[in-house]
Formats: structure tokens, C-alpha cells, sequence
């Protein structure tokens, strides 16, 4: 089976995110950039699977500027066969979009299965994976914990949803999203860092694509959270009380 | 006046003032450069006979002599400073934080290097021991270089220097390579993950390093480094051997110093050993099945391995080693020792001097020397725990001539003496990774306590330590990294290395101490880690070259030049 493997690059989860001074958008020039840790997550799983000898290769996707490369660069080192950057010209691209263009490489290399992170630390939209499915017209198990492949080649995903597990059965070609639990990804080793070094990155140009990549979201405005306000110490209850009545206006 | 706006404007003419004025920066160093030459000869005069360098006369200057030598580390260290920022100009990557690290860095070491230099805390070295006059370094006193002090010295820089610390933000690492990169963002991982939140225990049971965790190291590749590609390892150079040392000393310097070991080990068989002993060693050492330690000192000899005392004679085919040794690190847990003995009892000082290859079975902390003839007991020490040290005898302990590195007898100094390059820069790694360390839980505490009413970091005390910290981690970081460029190129390094070394020593100690005292009473308290981290960074200064002997290998190198 093929493997085709999406990856975000995302400001990294240490980095405290600033506001442009425009609001337009959050700063990312000189800003320390990862692999968006589901998709971490993603290609970890999908490299077990070839460890196990149900998966044959591994594509690793990405959607971006240049410096993507690095992001499908670390993927290949945990364990990737080659990978595909789409480049993009600073653009955002909604959702709808990043499903197309991953259907356009999906019909190119027919893969098995796509698996990609259940949504991006950045915009937290939670919607790719799902709606690759629709365009692609073919199973979908989010938010899996666990994914095992039968003899048959369906698949069981366990997924974490409100109040517990459940279990479905898929079958291939099919759309798996990622969550926190399927996993602990590996650290690139030394070795697999130098082999990463000679795997192939195909580019290609979005606009090479013949997608539509208009917008249909607009950003108006992108604001920090307000400021927390100190808090004061009250000395007993009756005047905790009054404060929740009267200033807080709660009770 | 609006104070805020007032502080902006001031960052922002800091920042255009770097960035406009790199020629200064550049003139300054040129300036520096004629009084060093001064410094030079002054001091060339004063230890020199019959033109010759005199090691007596040395002695008796050496005050002068090591003063000289911290005077060379700074403009080095400054030069290489530059450096970094004139690359990551080039490549559009260079922020605020990095201007005015740069220009923090200018004003505080020209200023040192004007009235005197720390070589210690109780030692410093004045211009007026080099016979620097005032008049020299009249250039300071231009406007421009006047202003630049100005800036670089002011409050404000080292507030929006801590400032960037506060939302994650740590300078450029200069490595500029995308693999470099890759390896130091996995590399830190691992240590946020596998070392940050067990150091503390270690170092605090004094347990070994468990066996899982380096055998996650050697999966990763951490032997093999240095080792050539045709014995089985990656052949990836010194910087690449940096970065990795620096990440694993920022969780525990022990785990920073393992590689050490194979480092050192390596570098004797691959320079000093026959073919046959690469083929047997190489491979394994890389893949981390077996583990090295160095078995140099000896009670009576530290610094002094002239007047090493340990015997190696010939007997038939084999030798019979006999002696003492101390301050072996990793002793027990270990599976090759590079033994130096004296096999020419007949030839005092370093000729008589051969290395040993000496295979052992590995010990453990309850049957540390499972080998006849080899006996010892540890030595407890304040830290750099995680591998334990040992005092350690050898009696008769037989060894083929097929063990002696290189089939050579007598070479053993020589073959010592080269790889020390690799590891003072090493070390110089080591130190940076502490000092990171000690900055990290500084800036940490610093943020999280609050005393009256605010966060202690918006205290200039407190703020000022931080900046200082991140400052001087950058500039030992960056001539670490320039020896190890040097090193990869080959092109000869012993002096930078040493120098490397000297101040990043220096550094981690001072990094450590200040990240201490911003945690006042807890900082003391065994279970804050940066109390482990003042204990560590102590034995920088001490192992690989103590700072005294590193500042007379450097003034050496410098005065036969």
C-alpha cells in the first residue's frame, strides 16, 4: 500500500505568537517554524505501518512557501520515501482549497490513504481532513487513537470521541486524521537525517495546478487575546460575595 | 515625554545605528588588532632570551603572559560575534535580539579590555600589565565608538533582550545549514523529552545514566558522529558534533560528555591506530556497543603528563601494565580503556610515553571491575554526576602488542596531543549547553516569581543578569562554532579551540552563579535543578585543561606564532 502523508509547516508551539503591528495576521518572519506536531504524528503512524510491511512508501506532502521544504525534509528523515511540495506564493489558502490541491496529487499518485493531522496549531480549523473526504468521495476516520490494518486491507480506526472510544471500520482509499494519543513520534536519528538529505522533493507551482484558489473566508482582523487583570485579594467571604454581586455582576 | 515611546525610539536607533555602522564594528576590531600587536611585543620583550620565548622567563610573567592570551579570546571572540551577525544580515535573518546582542557584546568586552579583564573573580588582567598605554586605546574615545558604548551598555538593549527571551524568542544560533538545523530541533527535543526531567534525579541519587537512555543515544547516532563513514560511522565533522553537544549538556552535562569519551577514543585509533585496530574499534565505538574511558591522570599527575608514572613492559609478546590512576570518568561502566604508560623508563618526560588499547568487561556500580588486576574505588564529587569517577590500580595487567595504538611504542604523547583540538571544542560545546542550561532556568524563574506585586524579570538586577547570561552564551557559542569550522576545513585550530574552551569555561561558571542567585533561597535548594547546574558547570573550568593550563597553551601557540 502507498501512503500519502500531508504536513503543515506551523510557528512552533514554544514561540509566543505576535500580532502583525497591522493586525492582518500573526508575525512569522524570523519566527522558529515546525512541523505541525499532528502531522508529526501522522507520519509517525505511517512509518510504523511500513515498519510492520503494510505500507510500501510514503509521500510526504506540503502546501507552501519555499522553506516548506524543511517541514517535508524532517519527515522524510523520521522515515519518508519522497516528497511533494506545492508552492505557494504567500497566499492563505482556506481549507477547501488545501482539500483540492491534496485530491489533485491524491488522482496523481493514488495513494492507499492519506493521513494527516486532525487540524494545524496555527488556525485550528479542523476541517481538511474531512473535507478531502467529500472531494475524494471516500472513507474518512478522524481523530483516531488507534489504527490497525486487517488482512483484508479494511482498516480499523479507534476514535476518541465524547465519552469514550469507538471503533469503525474503513476501507481503502481512505482520509485518517490524527489525534494527540495514536502515537509518540520518533526523533530523526543522525543516520536518517544524512539518508533524508538525497530523498527527492518534487516541486510544483499552485499556479501550475489549474485550481481555483480564490478565498472564500476573509480575514478582517486579527487581535491579541485582551490582557489579564490582575487579581485582588479579598479578606473574607462576605466581601467576596459583595464583589461577585456588585463589580463582577455574576451571582 | 512619553516614557514608552521614548524606550521604543531608543531600541529602534539602537538597532538602525548596528545596522548602518558595521564598518565601526569592523574599525574597532582593525584597532584592536594594533594593540594586541603592541601587547604582543611588549610581552614578547619581557619573556624572551636570545630572541628565544623562555619558559622560565614565561613563568615569571605569568600573570602577563595568561592576561594576554584572555585579551586574544576576547578579540577573538568578538571578531567571531560580528561574524555571525554580518551572515545572518546577508541571509535576512538578523532581529533586534541579534543587533543587540552584537552591540551589548562591543560595549561590554571593549570596556574590559580598556580597564581590565576578569580571568578569574580574583584575578584581572589591566591594560597596564601589557604595557598597553592609555594613548592606544584613544580610539574609544571617537564619537562614534563613544556612542557606541553608550547604546550597547544601556538598560534599554538588555530589556528588550530579556524582553525577547520572555516570548520564547533565543538568539540566531548561526548555524545556517538546513541539516545543521534539523539536527539541533531533534536534538533538542530529545533532551527536552528523554534528559530535561530526569537530570535532576540522576544527579541526585548519583546513578549511572540508565542503560535505555544511552542506548536511545547510540540509536540516534551520538558515537558515530566523528567516526569515518568507511568504519562505520557518519564522518559529519566537528560543528555537527557541537550542536549535538550542546543540546544534550543543556538537559545534563553528563549526557553531553558521553560522546566525549568515543570522541576521544576515536580520534586516537582513527589518527594514531593501525588499520587493523580501526577495522576492531571504529565500528563498534560508533555504534555505541562498546564504551570508552580515558585512563590518562595519575594521583602525582594531572596537567604534568610528563612525569607519568605508570610502567608498560615487554614481555614475550605482550606488555604488563602497572600503576595508578585517577579521575577516571565512566570507568566501570566501560568496555575499552586508552591506557598512556611509560614503556622507556629510561626516557623521563613525554618521549617514553605509549598508549594502550586495553579491553575490559564492563563493570557495574556493584561489581565496578570484574578484571583480575584491576581494582578501584569512586570518587564522590560535587557533580558532573551520571558516570561516575574512579581511582583506579592496575596490576599486572597483560595486554598484547597488538594493543599498543599504532604498533608503535613512545607515541603516546603525540598521539594524545592530537586529538586535543577535538576536544577542547568539545568541551567548549559542553559549556555552551550548560550555560544555555543555567540561562533557561534563570529566565524561568525569573518569569514565574513574583515579589512585590511583579514578575521579579521586570527588575533591572534581575533583567540585566538574564541579558549578560544570553550575551556571553552567544559569543562563546560563536567562537566554539568558528574553531569547529576551522577544524572541519582543516585548517590548524589548536589556539582558537583553546581559547574556545577558556571562555566558554568561564561562562558557564558565571551563567550558573547569576542563574542561581535569581532564584535567591530556592536556588539553593538541592531540588531546583539549577543547584545541579552550579555544580556541573564548576568542572569546566577544571577537566580538559584546567583555566590555567588552557590560558598557558594559548599563550604559547600565540607567542610562537
Amino acid at each position: 500500500m502507498k501512503a500519502l502523508v500531508c504536513v503543515k509547516r506551523v510557528i512552533d508551539y514554544n514561540v509566543k505568537i505576535r500580532v502583525k503591528t497591522d493586525k492582518s495576521g500573526v508575525e512569522t518572519e524570523n519566527v522558529k517554524m515546525s512541523m505541525n506536531p499532528f502531522d508529526e504524528i501522522a507520519v509517525e503512524e505511517a512509518v510504523k505501518l511500513k515498519e510492520k510491511g503494510v505500507i510500501d512508501e510514503i509521500i510526504v506532502l506540503s502546501i507552501g512557501a519555499e522553506t516548506s521544504q524543511e517541514t517535508i525534509r524532517t519527515g522524510l528523515a523520521m522515515g519518508g520515501d519522497r516528497g511533494v511540495l506545492v508552492k505557494t506564493n504567500g497566499q492563505e489558502i482556506d481549507p477547501l482549497n488545501v482539500g483540492k490541491i491534496i485530491k489533485y496529487i491524491f488522482d496523481k499518485e493514488s495513494p492507499d490513504m492519506v493521513i494527516l493531522g486532525k487540524q494545524a496549531i496555527d488556525d485550528d480549523c479542523n476541517q481538511t481532513g474531512q473535507i478531502l473526504s467529500s472531494l475524494l468521495d471516500c472513507h474518512q476516520a478522524t481523530f483516531a487513537s488507534k489504527v490497525e490494518v486487517n488482512d483484508d486491507k479494511t482498516i480499523n480506526v479507534t476514535r476518541e470521541v465524547d465519552g469514550g472510544l469507538e471503533t469503525i471500520k474503513i476501507s481503502i482509499p481512505c482520509v485518517i486524521t490524527t489525534d494527540l494519543r495514536l502515537n509518540e513520534p520518533r526523533y530523526a536519528s543522525l543516520p536518517n537525517i544524512m539518508k533524508a538529505k538525497q530523498k527527492k522533493i518534487d516541486i510544483l507551482d499552485i499556479n501550475d495546478l489549474n485550481i481555483d484558489i480564490k478565498r472564500r473566508v476573509e480575514t478582517i482582523e486579527v487581535s491579541e487575546p485582551p490582557e489579564r487583570k490582575p487579581g485582588v485579594i479579598v479578606n473574607d467571604v462576605d466581601s467576596l460575595i459583595d464583589k461577585l454581586k456588585n463589580e463582577a455582576n455574576v451571582i | 515625554m512619553d516614557s514608552s515611546l521614548n524606550k521604543s525610539d531608543q531600541i529602534v536607533e539602537t538597532h538602525n545605528f548596528v545596522n548602518t555602522n558595521l564598518d565601526l564594528f569592523e574599525n574597532i576590531l582593525n584597532s584592536l588588532e594594533s594593540v594586541s600587536a603592541e601587547a604582543k611585543s611588549f610581552l614578547k620583550e619581557k619573556v624572551s632570551s636570545e630572541g628565544k620565548v623562555s619558559n622560565q622567563l614565561l613563568e615569571k610573567h605569568q600573570h602577563e603572559g595568561h592576561g594576554y592570551a584572555w585579551f586574544e579570546t576576547y578579540r577573538i571572540a568578538l571578531r567571531e560575534t560580528l561574524n555571525w551577525f554580518k551572515t545572518l544580515k546577508k541571509l535576512d535573518k538578523s532581529t533586534k535580539l541579534e543587533s543587540g546582542i552584537l552591540i551589548f557584546s562591543f560595549a561590554e568586552y571593549l570596556c574590559q579590555m580598556r580597564s581590565g579583564i576578569m580571568m578569574s573573580q580574583t584575578e584581572i588582567i589591566r591594560p597596564e600589565n601589557l604595557g598597553i598605554s592609555n594613548q592606544s586605546f584613544s580610539f574609544c574615545d571617537s564619537p562614534d565608538v563613544a556612542k557606541l558604548v553608550k547604546l550597547g551598555l544601556s538598560e534599554t538593549v538588555k530589556l528588550e533582550i530579556v524582553e525577547s527571551l520572555e516570548n520564547g524568542f533565543f538568539p540566531n544560533l548561526g548555524l545556517n545549514d538546513e541539516t545543521l538545523e534539523m539536527i539541533q530541533d531533534q536534538f533538542k527535543k530529545f533532551t527536552d523529552e528523554e534528559i530535561v526531567p530526569n537530570a535532576n534525579e540522576w544527579h541526585l541519587k548519583d546513578d549511572l545514566i540508565p542503560d535505555e537512555v544511552l542506548k536511545k543515544m547510540s540509536e540516534l547516532g551520538v558515537f558515530s558522529i566523528a567516526i569515518p563513514e568507511n568504519y562505520g560511522g557518519l564522518g559529519m565533522g566537528k560543528v555537527a558534533m557541537c550542536v549535538v553537544t550542546e543540546e544534550l549538556s543543556r538537559g545534563f552535562l553528563a549526557a553531553g560528555s558521553l560522546g566525549t569519551r568515543a570522541e576521544i577514543a576515536g580520534e586516537l585509533i582513527r589518527l594514531g591506530g593501525t588499520e587493523e585496530q580501526k577495522n576492531k574499534y571504529l565500528p563498534e565505538i560508533a555504534s555505541g556497543n562498546i564504551l570508552t574511558t580515558a585512563v590518562f591522570t595519575e594521583p602525582n599527575t594531572g596537567s604534568d603528563l610528563g612525569n607519568l608514572s605508570t610502567r608498560a613492559q615487554l614481555d614475550g609478546d605482550s606488555y604488563i601494565i602497572n600503576g595508578n590512576k585517577t579521575w577516571i570518568t565512566h570507568g566501570a561502566r566501560s568496555d575499552l580503556m586508552t591506557v598512556l604508560a611509560r614503556t622507556d623508563s629510561n626516557q623521563k618526560g613525554y618521549r617514553g610515553l605509549s598508549m594502550f588499547l586495553v579491553d575490559k568487561p564492563r563493570g557495574n556500580c556493584e561489581n565496578p571491575f570484574p578484571m583480575e588486576g584491576m581494582s578501584g574505588s569512586e570518587i564522590e564529587v560535587l557533580g558532573y554526576r551520571g558516570m561516575k569517577e574512579y581511582e583506579i590500580a592496575l596490576d599486572s595487567i597483560k595486554v598484547s602488542k597488538k594493543n599498543l595504538l599504532g604498533e608503535e611504542e613512545g607515541k603516546g604523547f603525540k598521539q594524545l596531543m592530537e586529538t586535543f583540538e577535538s576536544a577542547r571544542i568539545q568541551t567548549a560545546a559542553r559549556a555552551v549547553g550548560v550555560s544555555q542550561n543555567a540561562l533557561e532556568l534563570g529566565l524561568q524563574y525569573a518569569k514565574d516569581r513574583s515579589q512585590f506585586g511583579k514578575s521579579i524579570i521586570k527588575f533591572s538586577r534581575i533583567y540585566n543578569k538574564l541579558a549578560w547570561m544570553v550575551m556571553e552564551t552567544t559569543v562563546a557559542r560563536q567562537i566554539t562554532l568558528f574553531s569547529a569550522r576551522e577544524k572541519d576545513n582543516d585548517i590548524r585550530c589548536d589556539i582558537e579551540a583553546g581559547m574556545a574552551k577558556l571562555l566558554a569555561a568561564r561562562v558557564a561558571w558565571s551563567s550558573a552563579d547569576s542563574a542561581l542567585q535569581i532564584h535567591g533561597g530556592n536556588g539553593y535548594a538541592l531540588e531546583y535543578p539549577v543547584s545541579r547546574v552550579l555544580c556541573d558547570s564548576r568542572i569546566l573550568n577544571i577537566f580538559e585543561g584546567a583555566a590555567e593550563i588552557q590560558a598557558q597553551i594559548v599563550i604559547k601557540g600565540l607567542l610562537g606564532k
